[in-house]
C-alpha cells in the first residue's frame, strides 16, 4: 500500500513542475519576430506580398466596379443575377456594399504584407543587392495599393508599420502621396532592374519601368504634367518595350508578358492556392461554353462607336454571339436576353469582355488570364497628353498617332490627327484612351481626374462632388466610432 | 452497417438463453411495497458490516444466509431504506415505504456527491426515465424543458444533428456551450452524443457558481454532469428495449407554384410568359422530402456483480434514415462500467463509452429546393435525364452527391481509490476521450446545366483526430463528529489535448465506382494534401470544503487555479473561488408546520473563467502557401506571410455570479417549488473582433481581444405537485426562466467602441449587431413602415435612392429627412424573455400518459434565406400577396428581383415565440402475472409522439433557429427540417 501511495506522489508532483507544459507554440505556422530571418525568409516574404495580386478581393471585391461605373461596359451576367454588382452601375452603391469593405480591407492586408518586408528586411544579413531589390520590389507594391487607396477613397489611414495603432484617423491625400507614395516609387525606381536584367525566371517581377509607369499614372492622376512626360520619356528612352504590331495580339494567352508589358499579374489555370486569378471568370462566357459568370459587358454605346469608327479594336475587344474563337463557338447564356431594347432603342446585346478570354476547356482554366496593369500603349499615350498638356503639342501629336497607326494595322481607318490644337488634342487623347483601353479598368478614373464624369456619367447616375470617391465601407466608421469619417455625399 | 444490427440481435438473443441461478439460504422474505400493494423485483438486501447481500427475484422474494443478530439492510430507489435486526424467525414479511423525503436525495456535484439537503448551490437532477424519453441519437435532447434555466434548441432535423445548448443566457460572445463531464471525464457537450439514453444514470446541471466554480475555467457556461449506470452486487440483471419510429417533415414551407411564380414575374417583366395553363407546377420539396423515415433504436444491458466486483454492460444501436435521401445515420455505441475490490481499502475501475458512426452528408438541398422554379421540370422528356433548372436541380444535387462521416470515439476513466484512515480517500484517474473521424466525399463527372456540372470527377478525403488526456489526483475527507458533518477536497490535475488533421483531394479518378474512391486513383497533377495540428495544455489546482452544521446551517467554499497555454507568458492563471451559503430553516426546533415539511434557503458567490478559444489566438501566424508566380513558364515560387492576425494580451475571462434561492417541500412534498435568482457578470470576454480594416488582417476576418462585459439575470422556478387517489395517480410541472441579456462594455481598449457585427447572409449583408445596452445578437437594420402607396408618397418622404410605389417605406428614424445608414436601427432581440417547460403525467394502475411541452417568448428570427437574392429565384407564399396599385397592401412590396426591398430591413424579422409539445408518450406496464409466465421480471410497452404541434407565427421549417456563435444572432439561412416522430416501443427486464 505504502508503494502505491508512493507512486502516486512522484507522479502529481513529477507532472506539476513546470510551465514549459503551458507553452504551446503554433503548429506548421511562425509568428512575427521569427519571420523573415534570413535570405530565403526574405524571398518567401516578398513572393506572399505578390500573391495577394491574384486574390478576388484586391480587384475591387471580386468585380471590375470601375468599368461598370464607366461607359464602357455594363453589369452584364443575366438580368437577375448579382444585383448586388448592378448598384455600380447607377451609382446607387452605399457604403454598405460587401464589395467595397473587402477591396479597401484586402488593399490593408496588402500592405502590410509589405510593411513585414520593409520593416523587417533590412534587419536580415544577406547579400546587399538582393536585399535592396526585395526592399524595392515591396515599396513599388505599398505604392500601388496606397494609389488605389486613395485614388479610390481619397483621405484614409496611413499605416507603415507592422502593427499599426488603433486609433488612426485618416490621412490626407497628399500627406500621402508625399510620404508613401513618391519615396516608395522613387527608391523602386533607383533600385529595381529594369525588365531585361532580371532572368527569365523572374518575368513579373517589378522593374524599373513599371516603377516609373505607376509613378506617372499617380501623377497624372494628380495634374503633374511635368512630372508624367519626364516619367514617361524615361521609359520610352529604355527600349524596353515596344508596341505589339497588331492590336489584337496584345491579349491572347499565348501572348503574355509580350513586349507591350509595363506590369501585369501573372496567372495559371489553375485554383488560386496553385496560381489562378479568378478575375476573368467573373467576366467570362456564360453559358455556352461556361467560362464564367459573365459580368462587365462591354456597353452597346461603345460597341455601336467603335463601329462607327470602323475601329479594329473593336473585333479584339468584344465577343459577340456566334464568334468562333480558339476553335469554340460562343453561344451565351439561355437566361440572357441576346438584345435588349428600352423604348424600342437597343440598350445591352449579349456579348462579353473579350481581353480577358482564355482558350481551355472548363471555367478553371480562365484563372490563368494574366492581367494588364500597365501597358506601354498607356506610357505613350499619357506622354502625348503631359506633352500637350505642357505646350508641346505637335509633338504630343506624333505620339497620339503612334497608337491610330498600330490600332489601324493595315487596314483603311482611324486615320492620322492632324490638328495641334491644345483643347483639340486634349479631347482626341482621351477619346483614344477610350477605345485603346476599353473595359481595362482605366476610363472612369480618366473621367474624372479630366472633369468629365458629370457631362458623361452623369446620365447613368454620376453625382459630382459624391462618385469622385467610394464611400468609406460603413463598419469602417462604425468600429471608429467616426473617427473615420465618411466622404461626402454618402 | 447492416452488419451491425444482426451482431446486435446475435447478441442479445445469446444472453437472454443464458440462466440465471439463485443461492440457498437460512432466511427467506418477501418485499412488498406499501403504495403498490406489489412485491419489489431487484431490492438490494444487504447484512450490514458485511459484503454479503442479495437482490429479490420476480416475486419479491429473497432467500439469504445470515445469522440471528445480524441486521439486513434493504434499498430500492424512490422507497426508505429499511433495517431489519434479525431474530431466529426466518420468515420475513417486508414492506417498504415510498421515499417523500427527495432531500435525501443524493446529487453528483463535481469531484464529489452530497446529500441534497446539504446542498449549497442551485443543481438540477434529471433521471433516466426523463432522459430515455425522446428518440434523439443525442440524450442532451431529452433536457429540453426539463431544467429551468437551460435552453436547449434542436436547430436541425439532420440525423446526428447537435442541438444548440445554453444555460442561464448567453455568457459570452465565444463558446456559449456548457461543458459535460462524463464519469468524471471533462469534455465538450457534444461528448454526450456518444452516450446511449439508456447507458445513463442520472444528468446533473450545475448552475451557480458555487457549483460550477470548482470546474474553474471551463464552468462559465454551465457544467452538464453525466453519470452513467453501475452494476449492483448480487444478481444479475438483464435489461433491453427496442423503440422504432417513423418521422415525416413536421411543418412545410409555402412557396410559390409555377402560376403563381410566372405571374409574379410578369409583373415584373411583362409579357414573359403568355400562356400561364401550360406552365408546369413543380413542388420541389415534396420531390426530395421523404415522409414516414424511420428512426431504429435497440438497446440491451447486462449489469450485476459479485462481492468484490460489479459491471455494467450496455450495447445500442441507433439508426435513422432522414427525411432527405443520403442524410442517413448508424450509430452504435457501447458501454463498460466495471469496478474490482483489490482489498478491503482499495479498488480499482474503469468507465468507458465507445461508439461508432456512419452519417451520410446530406448535399445541402433544402435552400435548392425552396429556390428552384416551380416551371421548371427535375427531368426531360425521357424521364430520366435530369434537366436544368433555374435555381438548381434538387433532385441531381442528391443523386451526384457522396459523402460520408465515420467516427470512432472513445471515452473514458481508469482510476483507482486508496480509503484510508477511515475518512480519506485519494483517488488517481487517468481520464482520455479519443476521437478519431474521416470523411470522403466523391463527385462524379455529370452535365446538369452550365451552371450545375462537374467535368472531371473528383474525390475528397479528410481524417482528423484527437487526443485528449487528463491525469487527476484527488485526496477527500469525509466525517460526521456529532452535529457537525466535514467533507472536504483537494486535487491536482493536468490536461493536454492534441488534434491533427490530413486532407486531401483529387480529381480524374481513373473510374468511378466505390472501388476507386481513393487519392491513388486520381491523377498525381490534381492531388492535394494538407496537415495541420494543434495541442493545448491545462494545469488545474482545485479545493473545496462543506461543512454542515446539524443538518441545518450549510457552508461550502471552492477555489481553483487554472493555466492554460491558450494565453501567453504573462497571463497564464486565472483563480476561481466561490462560497455559498445554506439554511435548513425546516429543521429549526422552532419551525413547526404541518403543511410546509422542507424550507431552505441558500445564496452562493462565486468567479468562473473562459478559455474557449484557439490556442493559436494569442499568434499573428505566419505561413506557408502564399505564393506568387513568375517566370516565362509561369512557375510557382513560394511565399509567406500573415495569416490574419493575433493578440498577445489575452488573458482569462471571467463571469461572476451570484444565486439566491429556496427548497420548498408542501404537504410531505406533494408540492415541491425550487426558486432561484441569478445574476451573472462576465468581464474580459473573450470576443473575436473584426478590428478596423486599416490594421490589415483581412476582409471578414477577426482577432480575439478582452474587450466585451456582459451581464445576465433572471429568475427560474421549478414546481411539482403530485399525488395518488387511490389507482388513480397524477403531477403536474411547471418550470421556466426569464433571461434579461445586456451587453455593458464592448472593445475597451481596442478601438472598436461599442459596436459587433455579425450575421453575415452570404450575400454580403450582415444583419446583426452587439453594443452597449443591448442584448447581444439583435437585427439591425431598417423599420419598415408600410409600402409607398403612390408616386407622391415616394417624393414627399425620405427614401432610398430609385424606390417606387409599391417599395417598402422605411423609416427616417434620425429625423434628417434622408434616408440613409444612419437611419437603421435595432429590429429584433434574439435571445428570448423566456424559456419555458410544463409536463403533465395521469397514471391509472399500470397506465400512464404523459406530456411534456416546451417553448419560449420574446424572441425574433431574421428569415434570412427570403432575404437573399442573387437571381430570379422562387419566392415563399407570402410575396403572392404583393402590392398591386395604390391601396392594395400595405405589407409586401411589388414584385421586385431584389434592391431596396432586400434590404436588411424589419420585413425580414419574424416573432420566433413558440409553444411545442414536445412528447406525449402512453406507456402501458404489463402486470407482473403475465410477466412471471414469461419470465420477465418487468415490461413496458408504449406509444409516443414526438413534436406533435408546434404553436408559432414563425413562417419557417421550425422557430428553433439557435446560431453556434450568438453574435449571429437567430438567423434562419435554411436548415434540414424539423420531424414529427411517432414511435413504439418495449422495454424489458429479467
Amino acid at each position: 500500500m505504502k508503494k502505491l501511495i508512493v507512486i502516486a506522489t512522484v507522479l502529481v508532483f513529477a507532472a506539476s513542475c513546470s510551465d514549459d507544459f503551458l507553452f504551446q507554440p503554433p503548429r506548421a505556422a511562425l509568428t512575427v519576430g521569427s519571420f523573415p530571418a534570413n535570405a530565403d525568409d526574405a524571398v518567401l516574404a516578398i513572393n506572399g506580398a505578390y500573391n495577394i495580386l491574384r486574390t478576388w478581393q484586391i480587384n475591387t471585391g471580386g468585380f471590375p466596379l470601375f468599368d461598370l461605373m464607366a461607359d464602357d461596359a455594363v453589369k452584364g451576367s443575366n438580368p437577375g443575377d448579382g444585383t448586388a454588382v448592378a448598384v455600380y452601375d447607377k451609382f446607387t452603391h452605399t457604403a454598405l456594399e460587401g464589395g467595397i469593405e473587402a477591396w479597401y480591407k484586402t488593399e490593408y492586408e496588402a500592405i502590410r504584407r509589405t510593411n513585414l518586408v520593409i520593416n523587417e528586411v533590412p534587419n536580415i544579413d544577406m547579400e546587399e543587392n538582393l536585399k535592396t531589390r526585395i526592399i524595392a520590389e515591396a515599396r513599388f507594391l505599398r505604392a500601388f495599393f496606397y494609389a488605389d487607396l486613395v485614388r479610390g477613397f481619397g483621405a484614409v489611414p496611413m499605416v507603415t508599420v507592422i502593427d499599426a495603432p488603433i486609433d488612426l484617423g485618416r490621412t490626407s491625400v497628399e500627406t500621402i502621396l508625399n510620404e508613401v507614395i513618391y519615396p516608395d516609387l522613387e527608391n523602386a525606381i533607383a533600385n529595381l532592374p529594369v525588365r531585361s536584367d532580371y532572368g527569365p525566371e523572374d518575368l513579373g517581377r517589378a522593374t524599373k519601368g513599371a516603377a516609373q509607369g505607376l509613378l506617372a499614372r499617380v501623377k497624372l492622376f494628380y495634374g503633374d504634367f511635368a512630372a508624367v512626360e519626364q516619367l514617361t520619356k524615361e521609359v520610352i528612352n529604355s527600349n524596353e518595350y515596344q508596341l505589339m504590331d497588331d492590336y489584337a495580339e496584345v491579349f491572347p494567352a499565348a501572348n503574355e508578358n509580350n513586349a507591350e508589358s509595363v506590369f501585369e499579374i501573372a496567372a495559371k489555370p489553375e485554383s488560386f492556392a496553385e496560381g489562378g486569378n479568378q478575375f476573368a471568370n467573373t467576366q467570362g462566357v456564360r453559358g455556352t461554353p461556361n467560362r464564367g459568370w459573365g459580368f462587365c459587358r462591354p456597353s452597346y454605346t461603345l460597341i455601336d462607336e467603335m463601329q462607327e469608327n470602323n475601329d479594329p479594336r473593336l473585333d479584339p475587344s468584344v465577343i459577340f454571339l456566334n464568334e468562333v474563337l480558339d476553335g469554340i463557338t460562343i453561344t451565351g447564356d439561355g437566361a440572357t436576353p441576346d438584345t435588349t431594347r428600352e423604348n424600342g432603342q437597343i440598350v445591352e446585346i449579349e456579348c462579353y469582355n473579350q481581353k480577358v478570354w482564355y482558350p481551355g476547356t472548363d471555367t478553371r482554366t480562365s484563372f490563368g488570364h494574366n492581367r494588364r496593369i500597365i501597358r506601354y500603349a498607356d506610357i505613350i499615350l499619357m506622354h502625348a497628353e503631359a506633352l500637350n498638356e505642357n505646350g508641346k503639342s505637335a509633338e504630343a501629336l506624333t505620339f497620339l498617332n503612334q497608337i491610330r497607326e498600330r490600332a489601324r494595322g493595315d487596314q483603311e481607318t482611324l486615320p492620322d490627327y492632324t490638328t495641334t490644337n491644345k483643347d483639340e488634342l486634349r479631347t482626341l487623347i482621351l477619346e483614344e484612351r477610350k477605345y485603346e483601353f476599353a473595359i481595362e479598368g482605366l476610363r472612369f478614373w480618366d473621367l474624372v481626374r479630366t472633369d468629365r464624369a458629370e457631362a458623361i456619367l452623369g446620365p447613368l447616375g454620376f453625382i459630382k462632388g459624391k462618385n469622385e470617391l467610394f464611400p468609406i465601407p460603413q463598419s469602417e466608421v462604425d468600429i471608429s466610432q467616426g473617427r473615420i469619417t465618411q466622404n461626402p455625399g454618402y | 452497417m447492416h452488419y451491425l444490427k444482426k451482431f446486435l440481435f446475435a447478441f442479445i438473443c445469446m444472453t437472454l438463453s443464458s440462466s440465471i441461478f439463485a443461492q440457498s439460504s437460512n432466511y427467506k422474505g418477501t418485499v412488498t411495497a406499501s403504495d403498490l400493494d406489489e412485491p419489489l423485483f431487484g431490492v438490494s438486501v444487504l447484512i450490514k458490516n458485511t459484503g454479503n447481500g442479495t437482490l429479490t427475484d420476480l416475486d419479491g422474494i429473497f432467500e439469504l444466509e445470515a445469522n440471528s443478530g445480524d441486521t439486513l439492510v434493504l434499498s430500492y430507489i424512490g422507497y426508505k431504506t429499511q433495517e431489519i435486526a434479525l431474530s431466529t424467525q426466518t420468515q420475513l414479511e417486508i414492506v417498504l415505504g415510498p421515499d417523500n423525503e427527495v432531500l435525501d436525495e443524493v446529487v453528483v456535484i463535481g469531484y464529489g456527491t452530497i446529500k441534497k439537503s446539504d446542498l449549497t448551490g442551485s443543481v438540477a437532477k434529471v433521471t433516466s426515465k426523463e432522459i430515455t424519453k425522446v428518440p434523439s441519437s443525442n440524450a442532451i435532447q431529452a433536457l429540453q424543458g426539463k431544467v429551468a434555466g437551460l435552453q436547449i434548441l434542436s436547430t436541425s432535423g439532420d440525423p446526428g444533428a447537435n442541438p444548440v445548448v445554453r444555460l442561464r443566457g448567453i455568457t459570452t460572445l465565444n463558446d456559449n456551450n456548457p461543458i459535460a463531464v462524463i464519469d468524471g471525464v471533462i469534455t465538450d457537450v457534444s461528448a454526450i452524443s456518444l452516450l446511449n439514453s439508456s447507458d445513463i444514470e442520472s444528468v446533473e446541471v450545475l448552475k451557480d457558481a458555487s457549483a460550477t466554480a470548482i470546474y474553474g475555467s471551463r464552468g462559465a457556461a454551465g457544467v452538464i454532469i453525466v453519470t452513467t449506470k453501475t452494476g449492483q452486487s448480487g444478481k444479475n440483471k438483464i435489461s433491453f428495449s427496442i423503440e422504432q419510429s417513423i418521422e415525416s417533415i413536421s411543418n412545410e414551407i409555402e412557396v410559390m407554384n409555377g402560376r403563381e411564380f410566372a405571374t409574379y414575374i410578369n409583373q415584373i417583366e411583362p409579357g414573359t410568359y403568355n400562356n400561364l395553363d401550360v406552365l408546369p407546377d413543380v413542388n420541389w420539396l415534396d420531390h426530395i422530402i421523404n415522409n414516414n423515415a424511420p428512426i431504429t433504436n435497440a438497446n440491451m444491458s447486462i449489469s450485476g456483480g459479485s462481492e468484490n466486483s460489479t459491471f455494467y454492460f450496455g450495447l445500442g444501436y441507433f439508426g435513422q434514415q432522414g427525411i432527405l435521401d443520403k442524410s442517413a445515420l448508424d450509430r452504435l455505441t457501447a458501454k463498460l462500467n466495471s469496478q474490482y475490490n483489490l482489498s478491503r481499502n482499495i479498488n480499482v475501475g474503469l468507465n468507458l463509452s465507445m461508439l461508432v458512426s456512419d452519417k451520410e452528408n446530406s448535399p445541402g438541398v433544402i435552400n435548392t429546393a425552396l429556390r428552384a422554379w416551380p416551371i421548371n421540370e427535375p427531368f426531360l422528356e425521357d424521364g430520366v435525364t435530369f434537366a436544368d433548372v433555374t435555381g438548381g436541380n434538387a433532385l441531381a444535387a442528391i443523386e451526384y452527391s457522396n459523402s460520408n462521416s465515420n467516427s470512432l470515439r472513445s471515452l473514458g476513466n481508469l482510476y483507482a481509490n486508496f480509503t484510508f484512515l477511515n475518512n480519506f480517500t485519494f483517488k488517481s484517474s487517468l481520464q482520455f476521450d479519443f476521437n478519431a473521424g474521416k470523411t470522403k466525399s466523391f463527385v462524379p463527372q455529370y452535365f446538369v446545366g452550365p451552371l450545375q456540372q462537374n467535368e472531371v470527377n473528383d474525390l475528397s478525403y479528410s481524417n482528423s483526430n484527437s487526443t485528449d488526456l487528463i491525469f487527476e489526483n484527488t485526496l477527500s475527507y469525509n466525517n460526521e463528529v456529532g452535529r457537525h458533518r466535514f467533507a472536504g477536497v483537494v486535487g491536482y490535475s493536468t490536461q493536454d489535448r492534441r488534434n491533427e488533421f490530413i486532407a486531401g483531394n483529387t480529381e480524374g479518378l481513373i473510374r468511378e465506382d466505390p472501388l476507386f474512391w481513393y487519392l491513388d486513383a486520381g491523377q498525381n497533377e490534381f492531388e492535394n494534401v494538407s496537415n495541420n495540428a494543434g495541442r493545448s495544455t491545462i494545469i488545474s489546482y482545485l479545493g473545496r470544503v462543506n461543512y454542515s452544521f446539524d443538518s441545518r446551517y450549510l457552508f461550502t467554499a471552492s477555489l481553483r487555479r487554472d493555466g492554460s497555454s491558450n494565453f501567453g507568458k504573462n497571463n497564464l492563471y486565472g483563480y476561481f473561488p466561490s462560497v455559498a451559503l445554506g439554511w435548513n430553516v425546516s429543521n429549526e426546533g422552532f419551525f413547526n408546520s404541518d403543511l410546509i415539511n422542507k424550507l431552505k434557503i441558500r445564496g452562493s458567490v462565486g468567479g468562473i473563467g473562459n478559455e474557449k478559444i484557439p490556442g493559436s489566438a494569442q499568434y499573428a501566424l505566419i505561413r506557408g502557401g502564399t505564393d506568387a508566380v513568375f517566370g516565362e513558364d509561369e512557375s510557382i515560387y513560394p511565399g509567406a506571410t500573415f495569416d490574419g492576425g493575433g493578440n498577445p494580451d489575452l488573458k482569462w475571462e471571467n463571469t461572476y455570479q451570484a444565486n439566491v434561492g429556496f427548497e420548498l417541500g408542501i404537504m410531505q412534498d406533494k408540492l415541491t417549488v425550487e426558486m432561484d435568482y441569478y445574476y451573472k457578470n462576465t468581464t474580459d470576454i473573450l470576443v473575436p473582433l473584426e478590428p478596423a480594416g486599416y490594421l490589415g488582417i483581412g476582409a471578414f476576418r477577426s482577432i480575439f481581444f478582452n474587450a466585451a462585459n456582459v451581464t445576465n439575470k433572471g429568475l427560474e422556478w421549478n414546481a411539482r405537485y403530485r399525488d395518488n387517489i387511490g389507482d388513480f395517480s397524477y403531477s403536474v410541472g411547471v418550470l421556466g426562466t426569464t433571461i434579461k441579456n445586456e451587453v455593458t462594455n464592448i472593445g475597451q481598449g481596442f478601438g472598436a467602441d461599442s459596436l459587433l457585427i455579425g450575421g453575415d447572409l452570404g450575400n454580403g449583408q450582415r444583419v446583426s449587431r452587439s453594443s452597449v445596452g443591448n442584448p447581444i445578437g439583435y437585427f439591425y437594420g431598417y423599420e419598415v413602415e408600410g409600402v409607398f402607396q403612390n408616386q407622391a408618397e415616394v417624393e414627399n418622404s425620405p427614401s432610398l435612392f430609385g424606390q417606387k410605389p409599391g417599395d417598402l417605406k422605411y423609416k427616417d428614424i434620425n429625423g434628417d429627412g434622408v434616408l440613409d445608414g444612419n437611419d437603421r436601427t435595432i429590429i429584433g432581440n434574439s435571445i428570448p424573455d423566456f424559456v419555458y417547460g410544463f409536463n403533465a403525467q395521469v397514471g391509472y394502475k399500470t397506465i400512464t400518459l404523459s406530456a411534456d411541452f416546451q417553448g419560449q417568448a420574446g424572441n425574433y428570427i431574421y428569415n434570412g434565406k427570403q432575404a437573399i437574392r442573387f437571381t430570379t429565384l422562387n419566392y415563399e407564399a407570402r410575396y403572392n400577396d404583393y402590392w398591386d396599385g395604390e391601396g392594395s397592401t400595405n405589407e409586401n412590396f411589388r414584385p421586385s428581383l431584389g434592391g431596396a426591398n432586400f434590404q436588411p430591413s424589419s420585413y425580414f424579422v419574424e416573432d420566433g415565440s413558440y409553444l411545442r409539445l414536445r412528447s406525449l408518450t402512453l406507456n402501458y406496464a404489463i402486470p407482473n402475472g403475465i410477466l412471471n409466465k414469461m419470465r420477465f421480471s418487468g415490461a413496458n410497452v408504449y406509444v409516443r409522439g414526438t413534436n406533435i404541434f408546434t404553436l408559432t407565427k414563425y413562417s419557417g421549417f421550425s422557430p428553433e433557429i439557435g446560431a453556434s456563435n450568438a453574435i449571429n444572432g437567430a438567423i434562419d439561412t435554411g436548415v434540414y427540417p424539423i420531424t414529427r416522430v411517432f414511435s413504439v416501443g418495449l422495454n424489458a427486464n429479467f
